[in-house]
């Protein structure tokens, strides 16, 4: 009797602090994920564009205050709202899509405020050249999706690159070298 | 005499000169209308206009102008095609009845020779409402490819939808609020 009332304590222990040490996993959400991109055009007004093709995923482990995130970018996504611009963007002085299809940007080092993200530390791969980036987010919040019925993470993430540190030198310099990268991110919990 | 002559016809040259306003033609490749709207208070939603044309005219030194820009509500572009078609429908643009949205500024504050802020009126789903935009980056350049002038820069301002009478998804948690960011380059004529 006193082994069963034991074994009870101990099933209902294990489970505990195993469920608060396990990572929470969130697949993207493709219509609420984007990343957009701004350039100054002859130092004067700011092109913006963005990428539609986003994937990837998230995990969080709240206690520990670690996650691992993961997202993927088409970069012949690119979408700027003038096709023959898409065209130029696309070819080989710019994004090089044919030899490089994805871009892509993976960090492990999440820091958190209470249990919000506010920044992410990795590295972004573009053009097949990785170099280590830093995303400082800002309004990171969960909610209930009323219509999934599932938890939806998200919230603003950016940054800025140098474009010329990937090889990216089309157009330079009448068109900007610093590229301010803002990417909207929507997870849902798995 | 003839000396009297010379200089009013040197006066009246400068003196038109000065009061000559410039008509400029919006480069549809470089100008944009962009929205960002909340997503429940986490993501940032972006979207565009990809159809618009208008005509600019100003007076740097009278520091007068005047601006028109006439936008396609049909050519919204989120990158999300079930989304753009919601936000055609009455719920929001009612792009197939109402179209048009056009922006008429006819009241230019200037920072010495740059524009600092443009004054006017935004009509969409048939209302006229006053706006006024805020101006940075306001700059003109000769541009080697078409060699002529060019001038432009990124205005911004934010409105609350509800003025025009675009209530949808109030109740749901989407905001009234709206932060539009504007690129506008035009070409001098």
């Amino acid at each position: 009797m006193a082994a069963w009332r034991s074994l009870l304590v101990a099933l209902a222990c294990t489970p505990l602090p195993g469920l608060h040490a396990e990572p929470v996993a969130y697949a993207i959400d493709p219509s609420h994920t984007k990343v957009y991109w701004e350039v100054r055009h002859f130092g004067t007004s700011t092109h913006r564009g963005r990428f539609d093709s986003v994937e990837g995923s998230i995990e969080i482990d709240r206690e520990k205050g670690q996650g691992d995130v993961s997202i993927s970018i088409a970069t012949a996504s690119i979408s700027s709202g003038v096709p023959a611009l898409d065209a130029v963007l696309r070819n080989g002085s710019f994004l090089a899509s044919a030899s490089n299809p994805t871009a892509y940007f993976v960090a492990k080092q999440l820091r958190f405020d209470g249990d919000r993200i506010n920044a992410l530390r990795g590295e972004f791969t573009l053009r097949g050249v990785s170099r280590p980036l830093s995303l400082k987010a800002s309004n990171f919040g969960c909610r209930t999706d009323a219509e999934l019925k599932r938890e939806v993470c998200g919230g603003d993430f950016e940054t800025e690159i140098l474009r010329s540190d990937y090889g990216s030198t089309f157009g330079l310099p009448f068109v900007g070298d610093k590229v301010r990268l803002l990417i909207s991110i929507e997870g849902i919990r798995q | 005499m003839k000396k009297t002559v010379f200089a009013l016809a040197a006066f009246s040259v400068v003196g038109l000169a000065h009061a000559e306003i410039a008509t400029y033609a919006v480069d549809p490749t470089h100008t944009f209308v962009t929205f960002e709207a909340k997503h429940f208070n986490t993501s940032t939603l972006r979207g565009r206009f990809d159809k618009k044309e208008g005509t600019v005219s100003f007076d740097r030194q009278g520091k007068s102008g005047k601006a028109e820009i006439n936008i396609d509500a049909g050519s919204i572009s989120t990158g999300v095609p079930a989304l753009d078609n919601h936000l055609k429908s009455k719920d929001f643009f009612d792009a197939t009845q109402l179209s048009s949205v056009k922006f008429v500024g006819d009241k230019f504050t200037f920072d010495g020779d740059k524009v600092s802020a443009v004054a006017g009126e935004l009509t969409m789903l048939g209302k006229t409402v006053p706006v006024t935009l805020k101006a940075t980056n306001f700059n003109c350049y000769t541009n080697p490819l078409l060699k002529r002038e060019v001038c432009g820069g990124d205005f911004e301002t934010t409105i609350a939808r509800t003025q025009w009478g675009m209530n949808y998804g109030l109740q749901y948690g989407l905001p009234d609020s709206i932060h539009l960011l504007i690129q506008v380059e035009a070409v001098k004529q």
